[in-house]
């Protein structure tokens, strides 16, 4: 229930909001109260792990046999640039540019889905090729727990960027008989589908690569195995290009700003969140 | 006022009257409770506090140290109660407005005193220290066996089960089978430190003997353990006292404190196999035998007390009498019940020590007729009981293992859980009942 | 209009070019359309009270059931498993269903009121922790409707101990009705208590500095936060527990290494807070109404509020006092036991003040200050009682025990439920508009405290005597057959007392003199406005100038016209007064999320012939509370403004709020 009351000739000050008592925007107080009690999630799961971590019955997986330390740390590093675009995303915003912050946004939810695509890679390898998995043991039981968390909060963070990018093009002077939230849902649909399809696309590849070898015959076997998936993909990247055409005026400009930022402050804390992760799960193994 | 029947009262009165048919009646109902109260045994005397389980008149060193602390707490917060309550009366009364609806000028609108407020501040930590300081010695001397005794301590080790308790004499070894072991009476040495092992085999109970020591948890996968000393020989009741499923209130169990001659003859009975009576050789005359108890009745109604005032009055020597071989045994009856034993599969949950019996799932039955209670505390052990809970085990504690099986072992019934049909495997009739009786009770 | 204006606020009058159906926004201001899509913090508050009466009244009827069957012993009234399933339903039923919600609703109501706002920061979300709370709670009550050998009522007690509550123990959905139903009711706490953080902390009126606020809004506040930072714990519990009970976990399954204590411990890191999230609302009422009726201002008004951030503080250092006898070892236990004496301190000073604050009044023993008084009597006998348990030996005696069952009722209904009475005598001229007739509201609370004591106080000898918690049955030769019968009848005066108490409160609504305005003369903004109150509750919203903000007005009546005349001009000037349209979208994610709740904790995993009905149904629930999300997102938190005469009645057309570029 705010109302800017900034003209055109003032800057607007993106981090006051003069009708709160604080300065401080509603949405960017919720999002800090809500990270609070975020933390307190991530609190409780981290030491459900590192309590039982330290009781393995015996039978349970050796975790220095399980890890893949160097790939996770690419994982990590991925998410860490991802923070670095959603930084840019906001800054670019603020000053109103608006396409440099759609494409920051999308880098951004990409490198979200490289992370992904990571975690399911690593999931993948942990259960058919290491034996651990969710019910055998107490160690699989917390790691695929608090990762799977984790990897949830990642997800609903690249759906969140999907459709802030998709918001994004929502026009200003909306025709009669214009259904706006039609073409949204269709954009909104379509961006998602091509980030699964390209998650999907990248790890047949990469499991093809890691099964037969880096070389052109198992690209050519691989990208025979999934034409459909590579089709779709290329209708999808189309459909998008379209949806994108310039079409005059949109709604979305430096007013939006502390939207974007709100969302960027859930995106940095679910990176830090990693890195404590990164440090109490996979690090802490090889002290 | 004349009190009117219903059934005479309620064609003729008129409307107005039936007001007063009504006090009536809730004076009847009034006088039906008070009578209650007085059937059930109200003497009016609850604040005595002197029940078995009593945690005010007891009968061990950490029970009776708990008690000293809880003593500290009530001083100080009763000399609390009355200071503060006091000024609380006394400003209540004394700043009453007086006449009016209050539209009178009001009162000097003073915002508070902090001198006042720091010296109450001080003055509430004061009293909290004076209960912290005896607390902190009292942690220390409950939690383990003192050092100067830890040579003289006894060890047992309790398992707490869905319903029952299993008791390992830790130091006590039987050639060829491992530490004696025993079900829901821990017999101990008085005047001698006991410390006890406590495990949790399936999900939480807690050990609670009042009159010995507060209660300690039965946790899976923790190693927890307590002390207790019981100053004299002396039956005491103990219960679990954290909610453990269905039949938590009925998971209840003794401790006998015997004096060391007496409990060196007990351990030496327990540690014997099972006791047997010769069985006479001919089958065909096992039809012929009359009962064992002459008066025998099966009560099977639900929660029906467990419990006699005979008994009650003076429950160690009706222990004593538990440990010798009933007068008039049948040994043909007997042998009946102990071949019953085995037909109706109570073999293999229960052990029967140099007899039939191996499992160990269930509460060892090697010397059950020596016990003053079955079905773990609930019910006083005698023929009627016994029988009780043998026929219909679902009436004195509901949910138990007995009737329903637990995991691959089959119990009395089978209970399907999509559609609730229950499936009868065992049935024990009347006759069946008074064999196994026989049988259970002969095994001193 | 000026163009360069930017809003959130989208035209809206008759006429208008609707948008498309599923972005419709309702505007019904009656009928049941109107309360389904509400988003007035007043009319969410007056739900959430009157679902949280309802279930105080459903688990005043468990309770009623347990005291008869243990009326005498040996008692067959209910079944052990009935027993336990009313047990466990009345803990669950009084904390989460009547309590909290009760504490929830004068959040709602009053808070905002008191701090000179028109509305919670984020209205729709609000009305999101109202339905979401409705779904929780029909999630925990379903089993009642289903056949019990494979549904029925959860029965793990309202703790829900691991192992006891895993499949092996307790195979029936009842426990998962439990496990879904809690989590439900986390999320609709956790989403309330954020917006009313950012309420407290953004919408003050002009003037109202933190050290200004109201102590109730102040306790929401702390209470707030204490929500927040305590639920994560049990939600991640549940969610363990759920992922032992649906997937085969090994969190508590003791042969794969699980541990079973780590679920007390995460239990009661949020236990023991959710016992400050009962009690801190109800010490914020009795602050508002001892100074009220003492006719004075609150004692050491700083030192009441920071004892309550002391409280919040010192609540997530404690809980493992409810644990004194798993075994922690004596560092452990010695540390709980002192920090639960500290945290006796800051209790013990807010009586202290309470005291200060009566002390030289001239008290008007009106009915919510005779239950303002009982409270803090039974209040000082609960605390002190506590103090006892902090004292860990004696606890080990005591814990699991009649004893702190009294102990935690003289807290419980003692404290929360007497001060939440209070409030509702107290502010029910600010709701309804009606005046309660004093007779009958001093009459049930004197047979509210006498059978309140009648009931609870017997415990204390019964637990020293030795009965333990729990327990369906009790043998007749223990000592305990007098104190039970006692408790029973007492519980049955409570219950006339309780009767008496609503019956008047119905009576009043339907045929009570009209109140008038601040009917106390009370201290505090909320009372400066109309009873019931208008829905944009201020015509012009408020500049504070004292702690107690009204009572300066009534003593200023001069300085305060002047201001407010020349704020009613400046507020026309930005347009009018900015009121939220209501929104379908909060409940449709709710009924999402029932529906999904439904799916997981009631429907069996093994998958049918054809399709998998749980996962179907599960996919079904999760998409309609995400499309629920997407439009409520998509419709923007649009709004109208509303213009007022000079009799304070809205004008008949609204204005556009705002034009586009």
């Amino acid at each position: 229930m705010t109302s800017h009351a900034a003209t055109a000739q003032s800057p607007i000050d993106h981090h006051q909001d003069p009708t709160t008592s604080t300065g401080i925007p509603n949405k960017k107080l919720l999002m800090w109260a809500f990270l609070a009690s975020d933390c307190m999630f991530f609190g409780t799961l981290i030491s459900t792990h590192l309590i039982y971590r330290l009781h393995p019955p015996p039978g349970t997986p050796v975790p220095r046999e399980v890890f893949d330390v160097p790939l996770t740390s690419f994982s990590t590093f991925i998410l860490l640039m991802s923070s670095l675009m959603m930084a840019l995303a906001v800054n670019a915003i603020q000053k109103g540019n608006l396409k440099s912050m759609r494409f920051s946004l999308l880098t951004t939810a990409v490198f979200g889905a490289i992370f992904l695509g990571c975690q399911v890679f690593e999931f993948n390898n942990f259960v058919f090729e290491k034996h651990m998995t969710i019910t055998g043991s107490i160690l699989g039981t917390t790691f695929f727990t608090l990762t799977g968390t984790h990897g949830t909060h990642v997800a609903i963070g690249v759906l969140w960027l999907s459709l802030m990018y998709v918001r994004s093009f929502k026009s200003a002077e909306p025709q009669p008989g214009d259904h706006p939230w039609f073409g949204n849902i269709f954009h909104a649909a379509t961006l998602i589908l091509t980030i699964l399809l390209g998650m999907k696309l990248a790890l047949s590849f990469i499991w093809g690569f890691q099964e037969h070898g880096l070389s052109g015959g198992t690209t050519a076997a691989v990208a025979g195995a999934e034409w459909g998936i590579i089709v779709g993909l290329v209708v999808c990247i189309g459909l998008l290009r379209w949806f994108a055409r310039p079409r005059g005026a949109v709604e979305f400009d430096q007013h939006n700003a502390i939207d974007v930022e709100t969302m960027g402050l859930y995106w940095h804390f679910v990176d830090i969140v990693w890195i404590v992760i990164f440090t109490a799960v996979y690090l802490l193994e090889y002290l | 006022m004349r009190l009117i029947t219903p059934s005479t009262a309620r064609p003729q009165t008129p409307l107005n009257a039936s007001w007063r048919a009504n006090l009536g009646r809730w004076s009847r109902a009034g006088l039906a409770l008070a009578g209650l109260a007085l059937v059930t045994g109200c003497d009016l005397n609850f604040w005595r506090m002197d029940g078995h389980q009593s945690t005010i008149e007891v009968n061990g060193p950490v029970a009776l140290d708990q008690l000293h602390v809880f003593y500290v707490t009530c001083w100080v917060t009763f000399i609390l109660f009355i200071l503060v309550g006091t000024a609380l009366a006394y400003a209540t009364l004394k700043f009453r407005a007086r006449g009016g609806d209050g539209m009178q000028e009001p009162p000097e609108q003073s915002h508070g005193n902090p001198l006042v407020e720091l010296s109450l501040i001080g003055a509430s930590v004061l009293a909290l220290v004076i209960i912290a300081v005896p607390t902190l010695k009292a942690i220390w001397f409950t939690y383990d066996v003192p050092e100067a005794e830890k040579a003289n301590a006894y060890h047992i080790r309790a398992d707490g089960y869905q319903w029952w308790w299993r008791f390992e004499y830790t130091d006590e070894k039987i050639k060829d089978v491992g530490e004696l072991v025993t079900a829901n009476e821990l017999v101990i040495p008085a005047d001698r430190p006991i410390r006890i092992e406590l495990r949790g085999m399936d999900v939480i109970h807690s050990f609670w003997v009042p009159k010995l020591a507060g209660k300690v948890d039965m946790i899976p996968n923790r190693a927890n353990f307590l002390w207790l000393k019981a100053d004299k020989p002396g039956y005491y009741w103990g219960q679990c006292a954290e909610y453990c499923g269905d039949s938590h209130a009925v998971m209840r169990f003794r401790v006998i404190a015997l004096g060391p001659r007496e409990f060196n003859e007990w351990l030496d009975q327990q540690m014997q196999p099972a006791r047997s009576v010769a069985p006479i050789a001919k089958d065909s005359d096992l039809d012929k035998l009359k009962p064992q108890f002459a008066s025998f009745k099966i009560p099977a109604e639900r929660n029906a007390p467990g419990w006699s005032e005979k008994f009650d009055l003076n429950p160690l020597d009706a222990w004593r009498a538990h440990q010798f071989p009933d007068k008039g045994e049948n040994a043909e009856l007997i042998a009946k019940g102990r071949k019953l034993f085995q037909e109706k599969t109570c073999v293999t949950c229960h052990t029967v020590r140099g007899q039939e019996g191996i499992g160990t799932t269930a509460p060892d039955l090697t010397h059950v007729g020596s016990r003053t209670t079955i079905a773990a505390g609930v019910l006083e052990n005698n023929p009627d009981n016994l029988a009780r809970w043998i026929t219909h085990p679902e009436e004195v504690k509901p949910g138990n293992h007995m009737y329903l099986g637990i995991g691959a072992m089959k119990g009395f019934v089978t209970v399907d859980r999509e559609t609730g049909a229950v499936t009868r495997n065992i049935t024990v009739s009347d006759d069946e009942a008074h064999a196994l009786v026989a049988y259970l009770e002969s095994l001193k | 209009m000026d163009a360069t204006v930017k809003s959130h606020f989208i035209p809206h009058q008759p006429g208008a070019p609707a948008k498309s159906f599923v972005l419709w926004r309702p505007t019904a201001k009656t009928g049941l359309m109107s309360w389904l899509t509400t988003v007035d913090h007043k009319r969410i508050g007056f739900l959430y009270g009157a679902f949280a009466l309802f279930f105080l009244l459903v688990g005043g009827v468990e309770a009623l059931l347990i005291r008869l069957q243990l009326a005498v012993p040996n008692n067959t009234i209910l079944t052990a498993q009935q027993y336990n399933e009313m047990f466990t339903m009345h803990g669950t039923t009084m904390i989460f269903l009547a309590i909290m919600p009760l504490g929830a609703a004068f959040f709602n109501f009053v808070m905002p009121l008191q701090i000179g706002a028109r509305d919670v920061a984020f209205p729709r979300l609000n009305a999101f922790s109202l339905w979401t709370f409705v779904a929780g709670a029909i999630i925990v009550n379903i089993g009642w409707f289903l056949p019990s050998h494979n549904f029925g009522p959860p029965d793990g007690g309202w703790f829900g101990y691991a192992p006891l509550t895993t499949t092996q123990f307790i195979p029936r959905h009842s426990i998962d009705f439990w496990v879904m139903g809690l989590q439900l009711l986390g999320v609709a706490s956790i989403a309330a208590a954020l917006n009313f953080i950012v309420t407290i902390i953004n919408l003050r009126a002009p003037g109202l500095t933190m050290m200004r606020v109201p102590v109730f809004t102040w306790m929401t506040l702390v209470t707030s936060f204490l929500i927040i930072l305590s639920f994560p714990a049990i939600t991640i519990a549940l969610v363990e527990l759920m992922m032992d009970r649906q997937f085969g976990t090994n969190f508590f399954e003791v042969s794969n290494g699980g541990m079973p204590i780590l679920w007390q411990h995460l239990f009661w890191v949020f236990g023991h807070p959710e016992v400050y999230i009962l009690i801190l609302p109800a010490m914020g009422i009795i602050s508002e109404i001892l100074p009220t009726f003492s006719r004075k201002p609150l004692f050491g008004y700083p030192i009441v509020v920071f004892s309550g951030a002391c409280i919040g503080f010192l609540g997530f250092a404690v809980w493992s006092h409810h644990m004194f006898t798993t075994g922690m070892g004596t560092v452990a236990t010695a540390a709980f036991a002192l920090a639960t004496m500290a945290i006796a301190v800051p209790t013990g000073v807010k009586i202290f003040n309470w005291i200060g604050t009566i002390w030289g009044g001239h008290l008007q023993m009106r009915t919510p200050m005779m239950f303002a008084l009982g409270f803090i009597w039974m209040f000082m006998i609960g605390g002190l009682s506590g103090v006892m348990h902090s004292a860990a030996p004696a606890d080990a005696q005591q814990q699991d025990s009649y004893f702190v069952i009294a102990h935690f009722h003289y807290v419980l209904i003692g404290g929360s439920l007497f001060a939440l009475l209070a409030g509702i005598h107290y502010w029910f001229p600010l709701i309804f508009g009606k005046r309660i007739n004093e007779f009958w509201g001093k009459l049930s609370f004197w047979v509210i405290f006498i059978g309140f004591n009648v009931t609870f106080f017997p415990m204390h000898f019964l637990g020293l005597n030795g009965m333990p918690r729990r327990t369906f049955t009790y043998d007749g030769n223990m000592g305990w057959n007098t104190g039970n019968l006692i408790a029973t009848i007492g519980a049955f005066i409570l219950a006339s007392g309780i009767a008496i108490y609503f019956i008047t409160m119905i009576y009043t609504y339907f045929k009570g003199e009209n109140a008038g305005r601040d009917p106390w003369d009370a201290r505090t903004l909320e009372w400066s406005i109309p009873n019931p109150p208008p829905e944009y509750n201020f015509a012009v919203i408020p500049t504070v100038h004292a702690r107690d903000a009204f009572w300066y007005e009534k003593h200023h009546k001069d300085e305060i016209a002047r201001e407010r005349s020349a704020h009613a001009k400046e507020d026309e000037a930005h347009g009018g007064i900015h009121m939220p349209f209501q929104s379908v979208y909060p409940l449709l994610t709710s009924c999402g999320i029932l529906i999904g709740a439904w799916a997981v904790s009631g429907m069996d995993s093994n998958p049918a012939p054809g399709v998998h009905a749980k996962l179907l149904t599960a996919l079904i629930g999760g998409s309609i509370m995400f499309i629920g999300i997407y439009l409520w997102a998509l419709e923007g938190a649009e709004g109208y403004h509303l213009h007022l005469d000079a009799d304070g009645k809205p004008v008949e057309h609204d204005e556009p709020a705002s034009a586009h570029h």
